[in-house]
């Protein structure tokens, strides 16, 4: 059996274990697998060793979190004092930062452990993890396929029991998809639960931090630590959520479940016959099916794209090698330094956003893309309004779908785009969605179901995920290996 | 530029490669002949790829309505307040630094 947070949590409250010890295994589990899974691109254990102690102090003196001597895992953009942060870029090669994010700040002060900094997507930009500077990382369900994207090395980690959580950040469905791969939980939150205060940005109001878990209730006590509004990102809202953990009762009856055809469209069949089975099973326990339109939804990827990539272009202007990381060797002018900086420093993929970015906020094509993709966000906001109006949730596939194999030459950038169908919606609307576990295709590889809720009502899409997930057969199993206790 | 124009323009020519290069500096990025040559084919893809969002609207880029986001609500600012910024050796902590300042090489101009 793996263990969940809340149980790691009562061994530790009870003393039958400190969190030195269990830090210790964690460590162990990361050097016998991360060579070949490559989930972590930079450890952390010294001070996860000096954690773990501070961590066994504060349990001690009891009233410590659930969260207290927990080792985990971040995604290799969120911001640590004096720890790697490279967004698994050439470009911010070495960079230390000199604060920490919002988000660490809070799980630090509970006591929770950092086993080191995971893989990722340069700057979170794809969805396979292969960008990364330092390789892909691999899926631990299956070594000869990818981990998803762009929080690959945060899915894998988990999946892989080499950390009991990780946070990854979710643009267009860098939590989801990953999550969906490997066969665990992950929760992109409503724009605005999170601060994203020390997230490196690449598309900021699309841009939210979240948990990646084995379980939905250890779901509910990641976002429930981390959640809360703060002065330093001014997106963030003071909204009063109770313990999501405390409400998880699985009571779903008489919930109005939007199943949207939109969705369904292209995706492999085995994948629609699963989710289609989990919606009736939700329907046999007093659930009630809306069919629901969504004729905005095949818009939802070029809006997207032209969007993200607007942002990132002016969110990574900021890169000139001057400030921090990477800067080339030979230059003949402060310019030269900056081209060759940039054009050395950035992979492919990240090049090529930030030229369509460039594109369309150029002049003469503002209008035509940047402010027209404006105007089409709003309303697709206005069609999942309407939505919300007849139904508490929408189900939906997390992914056309299930993990790419490695190195998956045949697809063009645009291909790969598409595959991002079912999520970016989501971000572009800013409302909260889950992606759990829902059986495996005839490879064996696992399939992600995707229930998405109102903005602020993380409460009911996690307790319909914690009814699914101990109510349906179609479990993908325990990876077997890593840490056991 | 009126949406019949872009389509008609898609469908005549590609992304030529001065447009490219025009791009490529306000972007303050530099690319070979090479990677030049096979950036400019796969950019055209993404371009024709961006253009579906002008198919499918109606209207056209004419009659679109000046909105604001609605996902930034400007009347929720804060109010303005003096805090202790970061230590000027923790800024410059990342870099070689020159008595506190960020420096680069003399060059010639």
């Amino acid at each position: 059996m793996r263990e969940m947070i809340s149980e790691l949590s009562a061994k530790l409250h009870s003393g039958e274990m400190s969190s030195v010890e269990l830090t210790k295994e964690y460590i162990k589990a990361i050097e016998e697998a991360n060579p070949r899974i490559n989930a972590y691109v930079h450890t952390t254990f010294d001070y996860a060793l000096e954690g773990a102690e501070i961590a066994d102090k504060l349990l001690k003196q009891g009233n410590a979190s659930a969260l207290c001597g927990i080792p985990m895992a971040l995604k290799d953009n969120i911001c640590t004092d004096g720890l790697l942060t490279t967004c698994c870029s050439k470009i911010l090669d070495g960079f230390k930062p000199y604060y920490d994010a919002a988000v660490w700040e809070k799980l630090k002060a509970q006591g929770a452990v950092l086993l080191g900094k995971a893989n990722m997507d340069e700057f979170a930009m794809g969805s396979t993890s292969e960008s990364s500077c330092y390789g892909a990382p691999l899926n631990p369900r299956n070594l000869d396929h990818v981990t998803g994207g762009s929080s690959g090395g945060s899915a894998a980690a988990v999946c892989a029991n080499m950390a009991a959580y990780a946070l990854g950040s979710d643009t267009g469905g860098s939590v989801r998809q990953p999550a969906s791969f490997c066969g665990i939980v992950g929760l992109k939150p409503t724009y605005g639960a999170v601060s994203r205060y020390g997230l490196i940005a690449y598309g900021s109001s699309l841009d939210q931090i979240g948990p990646l878990t084995y379980s939905v209730k250890d779901a509910a006590v990641v976002f429930d630590a981390i959640k809360g509004v703060d002065r330093r990102d001014q997106t963030s809202k003071a909204f009063d959520y109770s313990s999501i953990l405390k409400s998880l009762n699985q009571d779903i009856k008489g919930k109005r479940i939007g199943v949207a055809e939109e969705f369904f469209e292209g995706i492999d069949p085995d994948m629609k016959t699963q989710i289609y089975e989990g919606i009736k099973l939700f329907e046999k326990n007093g659930a009630e099916i809306v069919n629901i339109k969504l004729p905005a939804l095949k818009l939802a990827l070029p809006v997207y794209y032209i969007i993200a990539c607007a942002e990132a272009s002016s969110n990574l202007g900021r890169y000139d090698g001057i400030r921090y990381g990477y800067r080339t060797d030979s230059y003949d002018s402060i310019d030269d330094m900056i081209y060759k900086t940039r054009s050395k420093g950035f992979g492919d993929e990240v090049k090529r956003r930030i030229m369509l970015g460039t594109y369309v906020l150029s002049s003469g094509y503002y209008d035509a893309y940047y402010k027209k993709a404006i105007v089409i966000r709003e309303e697709i906001n206005r069609e999942f309004n309407d939505i919300f109006e007849k139904c508490d949730v929408l189900i939906a596939p997390t992914a056309p779908n299930t993990a790419f194999s490695l190195n998956f030459k045949g697809a063009s950038p645009v291909e790969m785009y598409l595959s991002d169908i079912c999520t970016v919606p989501i971000n572009i609307a800013g409302i909260p969605s889950i992606s759990v576990p829902c059986g495996k295709d005839a490879k064996g590889l696992p399939i992600g179901m995707q229930i998405i809720g109102k903005k602020f009502d993380e409460a009911t899409i996690l307790n319909m995920a914690y009814f699914y997930e101990q109510n349906s057969e179609d479990k993908v199993g325990i990876y077997e290996g890593g840490v056991r206790i | 530029m009126a949406e019949s124009v872009i389509i008609e323009r898609r469908l005549k020519m590609a992304v030529t490669k001065i447009e490219i290069e025009k791009l490529a500096k306000l972007a303050r990025l530099r690319f070979s002949d090479e990677e030049l040559e096979k950036f400019a084919g796969e950019f055209d893809e993404i371009i024709a790829f961006a253009d579906t969002i002008n198919q499918s609207v109606e209207g056209g880029t004419d009659e679109i309505r000046s909105v604001g986001s609605q996902l930034i609500s400007f009347e929720e600012l804060r109010e303005d307040e003096v805090i202790p910024s970061l230590p000027n050796e923790k800024i410059v902590s990342n870099v070689e630094d020159k008595d506190g300042f960020f420096s680069v090489r003399r060059s010639k101009k």
